[in-house]
């Protein structure tokens, strides 16, 4: 892998336009001497699409995004609905390629997408979803058949692990959901809001989990909505928008600067209403 | 991910795709045995009873031919949409996108199992006898299959480049359906230079053509040119394979942003 002592990322060089006051430009002392897992080199991603709505009818989604992650960190990636999150994360898995720059793995390490409901079969049992994501996943039949006892504990779901899943409440699909996706082994869990599920006291047996694959040196990058969540979970913070890093550093630093930053767009929008209103 | 494990995963997606379907309808399994029995009443309603069809074996004809192409115009109809359909899954993990076409693959190969079972039974009760000229079926099936497979994922990836080939797809199995020798015999065509040059072009043609041989005519089938078959499309199958494996990022890319 290319540099482990580069300094800290300064948030798109050239390119930094976004809204960008509140730049944050630091790095923990101790990610500078740790191995880089993944690395995305001025990474941006665009597509034709079909309507000519956009630039020419090219959407633009990543634009030269550049990050490293160090093996054992947590790294959290917050903003706003679409502004290209969930694509960072599918580069990161190697589900989608880059149209420009690069996306550098660690040799030898595989990075994978933590998502809910791998296309639940709703006529079908939670046993037999449970089954199939975990095949989905990379397990044999065998490991994914010896996970289920496990599954059907941990979710709670009890008897109704046998039944189809459309028989399920949506607090009951996201325990199954959740739980599937825990199973997961892999150098770099990708994970994409999956710790909003379900009741609150689900939903602080899912953190817990999280938290002690985290404390267990998985290397892990987090995308959520959830301020609070990111703050509490992660070492290290991108805030993204409109496909461009705006910020990237400590997870208080960064998060803050987040939040203040939608609460001062929320207020400005707030005064253009009442602007125009009268 | 190693070639078994795909291989039990294909499968597995296939069990469930059976599974769940079975589920949902009130007379699920049965629907596998009486879907092609109302196809060979539709066929005696129609050249038996009101055509009153000069030839004595001419349901069993049709019935051998129309049963024998069910398999190819379901899976390769089905697998166009595979990749598409399965959009929910190509964005959440990195499984090879053959995976989507292989399952269909599979879900209608249990399914022809029980068509050719009940092709079988109605045969033997129409007075015809399985002969050792049978075993002949054991590779034509083999390179009928290859061919399915081929097609299925030449057609999962055109139509996740362009959706518009799911149409294309679904006129081009109506049109082979009448091009392919179904509702007419190849052999009594007039010409047998005709016949052979038919053969040669359609190799849909020639592959039904052979299960009427082996199964109501106890003839087995030009082996070279059935090896000839099965080398092309076995090739075509490979390069459908590298160049899936290779554009797999283009293709997940099209499947969710079309």
């Amino acid at each position: 892998m290319s540099d482990d002592n580069k300094p800290a990322v300064l948030p798109g060089d050239e390119n930094a336009a976004a809204p960008s006051d509140e730049v944050v430009v630091a790095e923990p002392v101790d990610a500078l001497d740790r191995l880089a897992m993944l690395e995305l080199d001025n990474v941006s991603l665009s597509y034709h699409a079909k309507k000519k709505s956009f630039d020419h009818g090219t959407h633009h989604v990543l634009n030269q995004v550049s990050l490293q992650l160090y093996e054992g960190e947590t790294l959290g990636i917050i903003g706003r609905n679409g502004v290209g999150k969930t694509t960072l994360l599918r580069l990161m898995a190697g589900i989608l390629a880059p149209t420009l720059g690069k996306v550098h793995i660690h040799p030898g390490k595989s990075a994978s997408l933590l998502t809910l409901g791998l296309g639940f079969k709703a006529d079908l049992s939670g046993r037999d979803n449970a089954l199939l994501a975990a095949m989905l996943q990379g397990s044999t039949r065998k490991q994914a058949k010896s996970f289920l006892p496990s599954i059907q504990e941990f979710s709670e779901l009890g008897d109704s692990f046998y039944e189809p899943v459309k028989d399920y409440s949506s607090g009951m699909r996201a325990r199954l959901a959740f739980t599937t996706a825990l199973m997961t082994h892999v150098d770099i869990l990708l994970v994409d809001e999956i710790l909003s599920v379900g009741d609150a006291h689900f939903r602080e047996k899912a953190e817990t989990a999280m938290k002690s694959r985290i404390t267990g040196g998985q290397t892990v990058v987090f995308v959520s909505h959830m301020a609070e969540q990111v703050k509490k979970l992660c070492d290290r913070v991108v805030w993204l928008d409109q496909g461009k890093v705006v910020s990237i550093g400590p997870a208080a630093e960064v998060v803050d600067a987040y939040t203040q930053h939608v609460k001062d767009a929320r207020i400005a929008a707030r005064e253009k209403n009442v602007v125009a209103t009268s | 991910m190693p070639f078994l494990q795909y291989l039990r995963l294909a499968d597995t997606m296939a069990r469930m795709a059976l599974r769940a379907d079975a589920a949902r309808y009130f007379l699920g399994y049965i629907w596998w045995v009486l879907e092609p029995l109302l196809w060979v009443g539709v066929f005696y309603l129609v050249f038996v009873v009101l055509l009153d069809s000069r030839e004595p074996n001419f349901m069993i004809f049709l019935a051998t031919g129309k049963l024998a192409f069910v398999w190819f115009s379901k899976t390769v109809s089905q697998a166009g949409n595979s990749i598409v359909n399965g959009k929910g899954l190509v964005g959440k993990i990195s499984v090879p996108m053959t995976l989507f076409p292989m399952s269909v693959v599979q879900e209608s190969l249990y399914r022809q199992i029980a068509v050719f079972i009940m092709l079988t039974a109605l045969l033997v009760n129409d007075g015809y006898t399985i002969t050792p000229t049978w075993w002949y079926l054991a590779p034509l099936i083999a390179v009928y299959y290859v061919l399915i497979v081929a097609c299925s994922f030449i057609g999962a990836c055109l139509v996740c480049i362009a959706r518009d080939f799911a149409q294309l797809i679904s006129l081009g199995v109506m049109f082979l359906l009448f091009m392919s020798g179904i509702f007419w015999d190849v052999r009594t065509l007039g010409d047998p230079e005709k016949t052979q040059l038919v053969l040669n072009l359609n190799p849909l043609c020639f592959i039904l053509d052979a299960f009427r041989q082996i199964m109501m005519f106890n003839t087995p089938p030009d082996m070279v040119h059935l090896a000839a078959i099965g080398a092309g499309f076995g090739l075509l199958l490979l390069v459908m394979v590298v160049l899936m494996r290779v554009g797999a990022q283009y293709l997940a890319l099209k499947a969710l942003t079309a």
